[in-house]
């Protein structure tokens, strides 16, 4: 399953006005940015599971969250050897390995990853990129052209991993030796392969752009979308509950 | 060469199935896949040199289960054309290209430098090729001369001639029928176009929904319309019109028998032979 697919369903979060969802996930975000307490950080992460598990999507939130623990992981590592305040923690002779400063920093600047970037992940799971695109033009007035942009961007994806399956197959069948367990060969083995994917992107750019000028792209209005995206009640609760966390968030914790 | 016994594959995501395949290709023979898409072709060529591997059942190629052999292992005795050769081609001088194949298999310099020239004479090539930039038939060749350079014992050619016009397609074609009569290379190819397949194959393999339908000599398969029918195969026009004109015109295959046979029958109301059998 890919993990930025749309899930389809009629969940209170699906129901939501893209905009709403788009500002809601970065007001969320924003909230565990100003946050500075490790134990509300991990208060975010839960809280935002906890929601998505009542919307139906609890399996979706927690394997985004275990793939975004490892990115976190990575920023725990770095934190914790670089920051060197506060006291000794592990000591080796008179060198000083981990600080308390360190351990306390690196384990909230991972959490706040995983916390602001949670929200973000799941905003595809519940927003198809077509209605996030044409509400974006709808309501925030953005030009075609850019929202264009960002769907097509998503919509590429697929369609570049495949790709870069098909030419890996194509290069394993002529003996290059993908299922070495070396690491630093393997990238070394996967960096001719960039060729032939980047060859074959661009052309996959041009066509696609042709076809979108033959079928009269540039003739698309705000107008021209026949779906509406009204706000609602509950949109307006949505920004007042989140407004109101990133004020006690930048207030309080 | 190839060996499949009861192969079982299918897809994470449900595609194409193949159920319970068992066939054996012998050292030297041409063999066409037909079948409509999705009857499992690309899947079973693929299954051939490891990029797939079966679910159950057992692929062996030359002896080797590809189960536990690496493909960049079985890359040196199988060769694989695909379909697009865009995928292939990652080099930046159609030298360099060529050359690629036999560099990862670790073949010594003056061989590589001495196969790559014969290559390019016989594909008539010129070695400082930018590759990106020639046209869809001599990246094709391109992609040919690297597979066949490394000498390998299987040849698989996915749908090898699509978008080729006529004469790059017979002139590929016949550079593998040559190889494969004097060098005993053996092909599996995989095609849609029926005339390819009755001038070049030995052996016809018809696939349908993943189940072979039929397997026998390529002048049988193509006379016996019921069998491509079902496996929803357009048939070559030469021998479809031989069978509708009847018994008297059981081997005509190709345009020139067609009318060797219309000069001899001349007289005798071919047509009426045909209504006969009506």
């Amino acid at each position: 399953m890919n993990l930025l697919n749309y899930v389809p369903g009629n969940s209170f979060l699906h129901r939501l006005n893209p905009i709403t969802k788009l500002a809601a996930a970065f007001l969320y975000g924003l909230a565990c940015i100003l946050c500075g307490s490790i134990l509300m950080e991990l208060g975010f992460i839960v809280l935002m599971i906890a929601v998505c598990a009542v919307a139906g999507l609890g399996k979706r939130a927690l394997r985004l969250t275990r793939n975004l623990l490892i990115l976190g992981l990575f920023m725990f590592v770095l934190q914790l050897f670089f920051v060197r305040t506060g006291e000794a923690l592990v000591q080796i002779g008179e060198f000083v390995l981990i600080t308390t400063g360190g351990l306390a920093s690196a384990l909230l600047l991972s959490l706040r990853v995983v916390a602001t970037m949670l929200p973000l992940m799941l905003l595809f799971a519940i927003t198809p990129m077509n209605d996030l695109c044409n509400a974006l033009v709808k309501k925030a007035h953005l030009p075609y052209r850019y929202a264009f942009i960002l769907t097509t961007a998503f919509r590429f994806v697929p369609l570049f991993s495949t790709e870069f399956h098909e030419i890996q197959d194509a290069q394993k069948a002529r003996g290059v030796d993908f299922e070495t367990k070396n690491l630093f060969r393997k990238i070394g083995l996967v960096a001719p392969l960039c060729v032939p994917l980047l060859v074959s992107s661009l052309e996959k750019v041009n066509s696609s752009a042709i076809s979108a000028e033959m079928r009269g792209f540039h003739l698309r209005t705000r107008q021209s979308g026949y779906k509406e995206y009204p706000f609602t009640g509950r949109d307006v609760l949505i920004f007042v509950i989140l407004i109101s966390l990133v004020v006690f968030s930048a207030l309080f914790l | 060469m190839i060996r499949f016994e009861h192969v079982s594959f299918g897809y994470p995501n449900g595609e194409t199935t193949i159920e319970d395949l068992s066939f054996h290709i012998q050292k030297g023979d041409f063999v066409a896949l037909i079948g409509a898409n999705g009857a499992g072709k690309s899947t079973i060529s693929r299954l051939c040199n490891g990029l797939l591997r079966p679910l159950s059942g057992r692929v062996y190629l030359d002896g080797q289960d590809t189960l536990i052999t690496p493909t960049s292992q079985l890359a040196k005795k199988a060769g694989f054309l695909f379909q697009n050769p865009d995928r292939q081609i990652c080099e930046n001088t159609v030298e360099a290209e060529i050359a690629f194949s036999m560099k990862v298999q670790g073949w010594p310099a003056d061989k590589i430098r001495e196969r790559v020239a014969a290559a390019l004479e016989t594909f008539d090539l010129q070695g400082d090729w930018f590759p990106f930039n020639r046209s869809r038939g001599e990246r094709q060749r391109i992609a040919l001369a690297g597979v066949l350079a490394c000498e390998p014992e299987l040849l698989i050619l996915d749908e090898p001639t699509t978008g080729l016009d006529y004469l790059e397609c017979i002139r590929i074609m016949d550079h593998i029928k040559m190889l494969n009569l004097e060098k005993k290379i053996t092909v599996l190819m995989v095609s849609h176009d029926m005339e390819l397949v009755q001038d070049y194959a030995g052996r016809v393999l018809v696939l349908s929904g993943g189940k072979l339908l039929g397997d026998g000599p390529v002048k049988e398969i193509m006379k016996n319309e019921p069998l491509l029918r079902q496996a929803r195969v357009l048939p070559a026009q030469i021998p479809s019109l031989a069978l509708a004109f009847g018994d008297r015109f059981a081997d005509v295959f190709t345009i020139r028998e067609m009318y060797e046979a219309i000069c001899r029958e001349k007289g005798r109301g071919i047509c009426r032979a045909g209504r006969e059998k009506e």
